[in-house]
């Protein structure tokens, strides 16, 4: 993963964040955040309160309403900084990602130019123009050593492109046209050969562009539960605004029947207010939810919607390839077995000299499997049977068989229905014994590969799909997290069952189609559920544009890519697993702060309610546990210091690990909960030791 | 909706609320108390009719009644706050004077001067409830101390010898009924009769005699007793066994399968549907169900108001009560409709007999009876998936009437053996037997003594979480609440449906655990601030102890803050009937809770404050708690990294604003309301107690009617123009609002999915769910009204243990 600018040199990070932090006072955009908005007109009440006490009508000391005024725009200055610095880190990583496409060079193709196939465009087919100019469905051109300036999809040529710029992989790819690998992202180079691309989405439209436009605030969108959360904290706000706006009323009362005593000074009132409102999470709301879509950044992974983010948290069903997410890409052998009494190591010799050419995974497997366990390498097959020539016969179609000829000598190997009708041009019959051991094969799941030796069968390749290590335990953990893995493969349904069941997977659906995908995601949605999937292909569009989380792999179709909610750059499928992660870690981050600002409540009553109502009810006294001398700055010094205190967390998010909800509950409870309550006591008492310790 | 249709929506609800008002008019007003007065008058004609006590030939009173006596050669009962002159029953009332004022200390100071200047050299310590004024002002009884500390004054006075009259005390004393419920006391109207008869020679003194006088007047057991204990475990046992039962009979009756009462109600149900032209199968949207209930509700108010205004026309007015005023009436008929009972009026002295039935007993079954709908609808918006049907209104009124209508038959029937009168009688007016002057001088002779059919409203008072007393005093006036076994029956009527209604719940939506978990999440918020409110009252008043009163609990005195509570009930149970009642927003009282000491009032107060979800009013108190279980689940669901969601229901923007809001209007209203109320005259000049005391009286009003509980702060005199309609407002807000909320609510839950069970979900009747619920709940509260709290009852408090109370 590339380190953008701005994380080597946070200094100008942090610096840029102070001075947004100030630019955000505005109350046009203050507005949006109305938690933080009614602390910013309490601080403005109390600092003209201030300005009055200064020219000596005040009411109160003025030195006490400053303090005061001054705390209170550190809290909103501090919510702010929280924003800023989450939206800057956010910044800085989606910039390093548009960097690459910035400036660049498109190579227009002129609007009569008529695609040829395998010819390359001439000089004057096209021009060169900036490629911020380039629009949907213009065609351009690129050529070896040429960035890609936008999104796109391959038209016409094959190509090797670089593109490690997003996705850190240092190996290129083959992109071209057709097929699932034609689209192409801006900001990659293309290292040989050429290709015309279509432009897919206007500048600015790209998916990085969305991102960065979520990051940066303009588009940034709340999401439901940010919404509902939002509803409940201004419910709070409104309560303690009744709460302390009746008080004075309350406390005039009071006064006047006790007979002595001070009204409660509006200055006390606002600190009170603030001290209450959920300050710490309505600050650090904002933050939270950038700071999720940073996360996601980090692990190469963009999405168009912070909604998708929250949806992943929820999600109860993932759809997961078999291949390459479950199991290790392709099939393996795993063991050769001979039959009708042959040879086994002569068996070995003649599946290694049938898979030598064979430059499938699977004829790779047999080679090395053959190395492992008879010790039998190419170039000794080579060295013996140098004088002979080798013909090697490619897989076809038409035969489904693939081997080689030396000589008079003939091996071929297929699958057994294949071999087996090879077998009978040649003259000979199945044997009950290759049925047999066939059928063995497959029957758990594997896939049975005859090789035939001049027409007659020597034994069987088991290939069998290999489980990813530690994938059972990945999905014992998601299971108790609620979560329910669904294993999809074109595969047939007993194939499917095995490694459904070695994978450890709760469902899997066999022979899958484009359509019975849609299906089962339908019927999951049906029953309340919300389902997250990966897909790559142009025919898995349909699914993803259903699933509730869709994320694409960056070498997926366009298509693909444009029914996704998301887009994996390392085309990692097994990283559906820590999208939900960092769903879940979003909103408990979210729901951990909340309780925490609420229980801190209780603590700042103690502090500032002894303290308002003294000298009206002087056994208030008792109230005053914390034996504090300054209760009400050192109340809304806390109230403003935590937010900062919990920025790195804000920013980090909750410590997740997949656990039950009620274990999950129950640690955050106690955590934030139960420590929100105790943690301001203690807070609170420092400061106020402090403030004594410096003479105030 | 189009435009307009949603007048004409209005109108045809018009039609069925119009017939069902009529019938249940009939049913719950006329019938009922007439089947209750007919089955009182043949099983129990002497309690029906006011235990009056006949004595040669005459009747000279009533045993419940007490009577006012102050010449020294009689035993002299409880102090009496009525006007004008003591035991006056045409007006019960208590002396609602706070434990802080320096009225009460002087009050009780004085009293403990004239006992002592009326016994020469009697030094001994005098029993609380000699010097503290009763609930009712009517309290018969005082406590063995009590009648033990008058012996030598009496003794002396009729020259006769103090065992003969301590015999008489003996021969007097009620033990506790079925050997457990009250304390032993004194009837200090026999007594009186019986000290005449022996002084005349009617009875004589046997030969071996057994004497309580040499037992020590104060036993060390403090506080509780254990029989008190076990009445304690006997609520729960009543309430566990009841909760199954009567949960699933509930259940049974919404949801139209058969119960015991199929046979019965079947037909019925089916003919009024048809005459009102709906069927259990037609249901509502929530906006139609709204629109029922609001027509409904309106129509309730307008015919209370009505006929108080024309019920000197009407019959059964024995004592010719004239029209009540305007606003009054208007604040009653609101106060009854939305179930909180706010007694503005005093029912002996304002309302005729027919006034108590066809308009308060009526409104009194369909305003709990409304309340059991919208909880009944709101668990059917949780229950069901992807529909906007939450109930037919009008059915499932009705069958909350069909849940109501037995048990208040089978109550009403227990008080009245009790001794709770039932009688279209008029008042008996008795001679006194000591007769007394009134605030005037002029001595008075006889005592009229109000009768009329008070049982069957008061079950249903009990039952609805109503809680207007067919009088003043409420369950404090002896012909309400006569003893302490009715008393135990009245608090177990209260309890009842709020507490089972939980397992309706859990059982209706699948589940009745969860159901269950939310009943003990009630019960953690609820046993403490009992044990408060228990601990408190039974400490007594410091500000007695240096008088010389003694206010140690034991076998022969109650002991105890006794100011405001009557010798019956003692003081534990009127501590608990006190939290019961603030904790089901019923408002019935069996004690003057602003005599309360500090910590009591805060326990009541704090109660209604949590949103009377504890256990909240009948339907309403489990809504509100559905209200709040929404909000905890919420953060709990983002604690757990999930769209939060209850019941399958994931809870979105819009359930949360309504919920959000739900939870904000009671604090909204209780909080302005106090502050207008105190920031002007006709809000202040009502307060009767001074200091922090009398900020509680206004902060206690407006949250009793913001929450539709109705009791009250008695010592505020709300009957005035200000109080009327402000408290009206507040009433209705305080009712409709959070309730058709709750129908939009259960509207939108309605129409949602349900999410399948997983290990992602939260489980939601697991000790950490109730713990959390407790926690939201308390947090809440606690966080919206300590402030106001630490300058009403928490200054008080706090005030008194730091010794400035001495210094008055």
């Amino acid at each position: 993963m590339s380190d953008p600018d701005a994380r080597k040199n946070p200094v100008s990070l942090y610096k840029r964040a102070i001075i947004d932090a100030f630019l955000k006072l505005d109350p046009r955009l203050m507005a949006k955040n109305v938690v933080m908005f009614v602390v910013e007109i309490g601080s403005t009440i109390t600092t003209i309160l201030w300005l009055q006490a200064l020219s000596g009508q005040g009411e109160a000391p003025a030195a006490f309403i400053g303090a005061i005024s001054i705390w209170l725009w550190f809290t909103v200055i501090f919510a702010n900084f929280a924003e800023a610095l989450a939206e800057g880190r956010g910044k800085a990583q989606a910039e390093s990602l548009r960097k690459m496409r910035q400036d660049t060079e498109a190579k227009k193709l002129k609007d009569d130019y008529r695609i040829v196939k395998n010819r390359m465009p001439e000089n004057s087919d096209y021009a060169t123009i900036p490629s911020s100019n380039l629009r949907r469905s213009d065609l351009y051109y690129v050529r070896s050593g040429d960035t890609i300036p936008l999104d796109g999809e391959i038209v016409e040529g094959v190509a090797s492109v670089n593109e490690s710029a997003i996705t850190g992989e240092s190996a290129p790819v083959i992109r071209e046209s057709g097929g699932d690998r034609s689209a192409v992202t801006g900001g990659t180079a293309i290292l040989s050969d050429w290709l015309i691309i279509r432009v897919t989405a206007n500048p600015g439209e790209g998916f990085l562009d969305h991102m960065i436009s979520l990051i940066e605030g303009a588009k940034r969108q709340k999401t439901p539960n940010e919404i509902a959360l939002n509803v409940l904290l201004i419910g709070l706000t409104a309560i303690f605004i009744v709460v302390c706006a009746t008080l004075w009323a309350f406390s005039y009362y009071s006064v006047e029947t006790a007979g002595f005593g001070q009204v409660i000074t509006v200055t006390t009132l606002i600190a009170l207010l603030v001290c209450l409102a959920p300050t710490t999470i309505g600050g650090l709301l904002s933050a939270i939810g950038i700071a999720g879509m940073d996360r996601l950044i980090r692990r190469n992974v963009i999405t168009t919607s912070g909604r998708a983010i929250e949806a992943a948290g929820d999600v109860d069903v993932l759809l997961l390839d078999k291949t390459g997410t479950i199991t290790l890409g392709n099939r393996q052998a795993v063991e050769l077995i001979p039959v009708d009494g042959n040879d086994i190591n002569q068996l070995a010799e003649t599946a290694q000299l049938a898979s030598l050419a064979d430059e499938t995974p699977e004829g790779r497997s047999i080679v090395v499997l053959i190395k492992e366990l008879y010790g039998l390498r190419g170039r000794n097959v080579g060295a013996n049977e140098q004088d002979m020539e080798m013909q090697f016969i490619p897989f076809s179609s038409h035969t489904r068989m693939s081997g080689v000829n030396i000589g008079p000598v003939s091996i071929r190997k297929g699958a057994a229905d294949a071999i087996a009708h090879y077998m009978e041009e040649e003259g000979n019959s199945v044997s009950p014994d290759l049925k047999v051991k066939v059928a063995a094969i497959s029957g758990s799941g594997g896939t049975p590969l005859v090789v035939a030796k001049n027409g007659k069968a020597l034994g069987v390749i088991h290939l069998k799909d290999v489980v990813k290590g530690g994938i059972k335990e990945r999905f014992s953990q998601l299971r108790r997290m609620g979560i329910k893995t669904v294993m999809i493969t074109g595969d047939n349904r007993l194939t499917a069952a095995t490694i459904a069941a070695e994978a450890g997977v709760d469902d899997f659906l066999a022979e899958a189609t484009p359509e019975s995908k849609l299906r089962m995601i339908r019927e999951y949605q049906a029953g309340g559920r919300m389902v997250a999937m990966t897909g790559d292909g142009t025919n898995d569009a349909p699914a993803l544009a259903q699933a509730d989380v869709a994320v694409a792999m960056n070498t997926g179709t366009q298509p693909a890519r444009e029914a996704a909610n998301m887009i994996d750059l390392d085309s990692n499928p097994t990283k559906l697993i820590e999208i939900v992660e960092i769903g879940k870690q979003l909103l408990m981050t979210r729901g951990a702060l909340t309780t925490f600002s609420i229980a801190n409540d209780l603590a700042k009553y103690f502090a500032i309610i002894p303290a308002a109502f003294i000298t009206t009810y002087p056994a208030l006294a008792a109230l005053n546990v914390l034996g504090l001398h300054n209760a009400i700055l050192s109340a809304v010094i806390f109230n403003a210091i935590i937010i900062v205190l919990l920025i790195p967390l804000a920013l980090r998010g909750v410590k997740y690990k997949p656990m039950t909800a009620e274990e999950a509950l129950r640690n955050n409870v106690i955590m934030y909960g139960i420590g929100g309550i105790i943690a301001p006591f203690i807070g609170i008492k420092i400061i106020d030791l402090l403030l004594v310790l410096m003479g105030v | 909706m189009q435009p307009g249709s949603v007048p004409s929506a209005f109108r045809t609800q018009i039609r069925p609320a119009l017939i069902i008002f009529l019938l249940v008019t009939v049913v719950t007003g006329l019938l009922y108390p007439v089947l209750i007065t007919g089955i009182a008058e043949v099983a129990f004609p002497d309690q029906a009719n006011g235990n009056l006590i006949t004595h040669d030939g005459s009747v000279v009173g009533s045993a419940l009644i007490g009577q006012p006596f102050s010449s020294p050669g009689y035993f002299w009962g409880r102090p009496s706050a009525t006007t004008p002159y003591p035991y006056n029953p045409e007006h019960s009332t208590g002396s609602n004077l706070g434990p802080t004022n320096p009225e009460l200390i002087n009050a009780v100071s004085a009293r403990v001067t004239a006992l002592r200047a009326a016994d020469q050299g009697n030094n001994l310590p005098v029993p609380v409830d000699l010097v503290t004024s009763s609930a009712s002002g009517l309290d018969p009884d005082i406590s063995i101390a009590a009648a033990q500390y008058q012996i030598s004054r009496v003794a002396k006075t009729r020259n006769m010898s103090e065992t003969d009259i301590a015999w008489l005390i003996d021969q007097n004393t009620q033990t506790p009924q079925f050997w457990l419920f009250g304390e032993a006391q004194v009837n200090v109207l026999s007594l009186n009769l019986a000290l005449d008869d022996l002084a005349a020679h009617r009875i004589s003194v046997p030969a071996h005699k057994t004497s309580l006088i040499e037992q020590e007047i104060s036993s060390p057991i403090p506080g509780i007793s254990e029989k008190d204990g076990f009445q304690f475990i006997l609520y729960a046992v009543f309430l566990i066994l009841f909760l199954v039962p009567f949960g699933r009979f509930m259940a049974k009756v919404y949801t139209g399968e058969h119960t015991i009462l199929t046979p019965v109600t079947a037909p019925v149900e089916r003919w009024m549907y048809r005459v009102i032209g709906t069927s259990p199968d037609e249901e509502m949207d929530w906006k139609t169900f709204g629109i029922a209930l609001i027509v409904f509700n309106i129509l309730g108010i307008i015919a209370v108001f009505l006929v108080q205004q024309v019920q000197h026309l009407l019959p059964l007015n024995p004592s010719g009560f004239g029209p009540v005023p305007w606003d009054l009436s208007l604040n009653t008929a609101i106060s009854f409709a939305t179930n909180t009972n706010w007694q503005a009026y005093a029912g002996e002295t304002t309302l005729s007999y027919l006034t108590q039935m066809i308009a308060l007993t009526v409104q009194n079954f369909v305003s709990a009876a409304t309340g059991m709908s919208v909880l009944i609808a709101l668990i059917y918006g949780l229950s069901r998936k992807s529909t906007d049907k939450i109930g037919n209104f009008w059915v499932l009124l009705t069958r909350s009437i069909i849940v109501l209508l037995p048990i208040c038959l089978i109550i009403s029937v227990i008080l009245v053996s009790q001794g709770t009168i039932q009688t279209f009688n008029g008042p008996v007016t008795v001679p006194l037997l000591d007769p007394v002057k009134d605030s005037n001088g002029t001595l008075i002779t006889t005592q009229t003594i109000p009768l009329g059919p008070a049982a069957s409203q008061v079950a249903i008072k009990l039952l609805g979480t109503n809680g207007g007393g067919f009088f003043n005093t409420n369950s404090a006036h002896p012909f309400e609440n006569p003893t302490p076994f009715s008393n135990f029956i009245e608090i177990l009527a209260i309890l009842l449906i709020p507490v089972c209604l939980c397992y309706t719940y859990g059982k209706m939506v699948g589940s009745a655990r969860k159901g269950i978990a939310i009943l003990i999440a009630m019960t953690i918020i609820f046993v403490p601030l009992l044990g408060l409110a228990i601990w408190s009252e039974t400490g007594g008043n410091p500000a007695f102890t240096p008088l010389g009163v003694n206010q140690t609990a034991g076998a022969l005195q109650p002991g105890g803050n006794m100011e405001g509570k009557e010798v019956r009930f003692g003081v534990p149970f009127a501590s608990m009937f006190s939290i019961v009642t603030t904790a089901t927003s019923c408002g019935a009282v069996n004690s003057m809770h602003d005599s309360f000491m500090p910590p009591g009032g805060f326990a009541q107060m704090l109660m209604m404050q949590f949103g009377e979800v504890v256990f909240g009013g009948v339907g309403s108190g489990l809504y509100g708690m559905l209200v709040f279980i929404i909000i905890a689940m919420f953060i709990a669901g983002l604690m757990v990294g999930r769209t939060p969601e209850y019941l399958g229901k994931k809870i979105e923007p819009r359930e949360m604003k309504i919920a959000t809001i739900i939870i904000i209007i009671p604090i909204v209203l209780i909080l302005s309301g106090t502050a207008v109320a105190v920031l002007s005259d006709a809000g202040k000049s009502a307060v009767l107690n001074p200091g922090a005391h009398g900020f509680s009286e206004i902060l206690y009003a407006f949250t009793s009617v913001s929450q539709n509980n109705g009791s009250a702060f008695a010592g505020l005199s709300v009957n005035s123009l200000f109080y009327n309609i402000i408290t009206s407002v507040m009433m209705v807000i305080g009712r409709y609002a959070p309730a058709i909320l709750t129908l939009a609510l259960a509207g939108a839950f309605a129409l949602k999915k349900i999410v399948p069970v997983s290990e992602g979900t939260l489980h939601d009747h697991r000790p950490l769910f109730i713990i959390w619920l407790v926690f939201v709940i308390v947090i809440v509260g606690a966080l919206s009204f300590l402030p106001v709290l630490a300058l009403g009852p928490v200054a008080e408090y706090l005030h008194i243990i730091s010794g400035g109370l001495f210094h008055v």
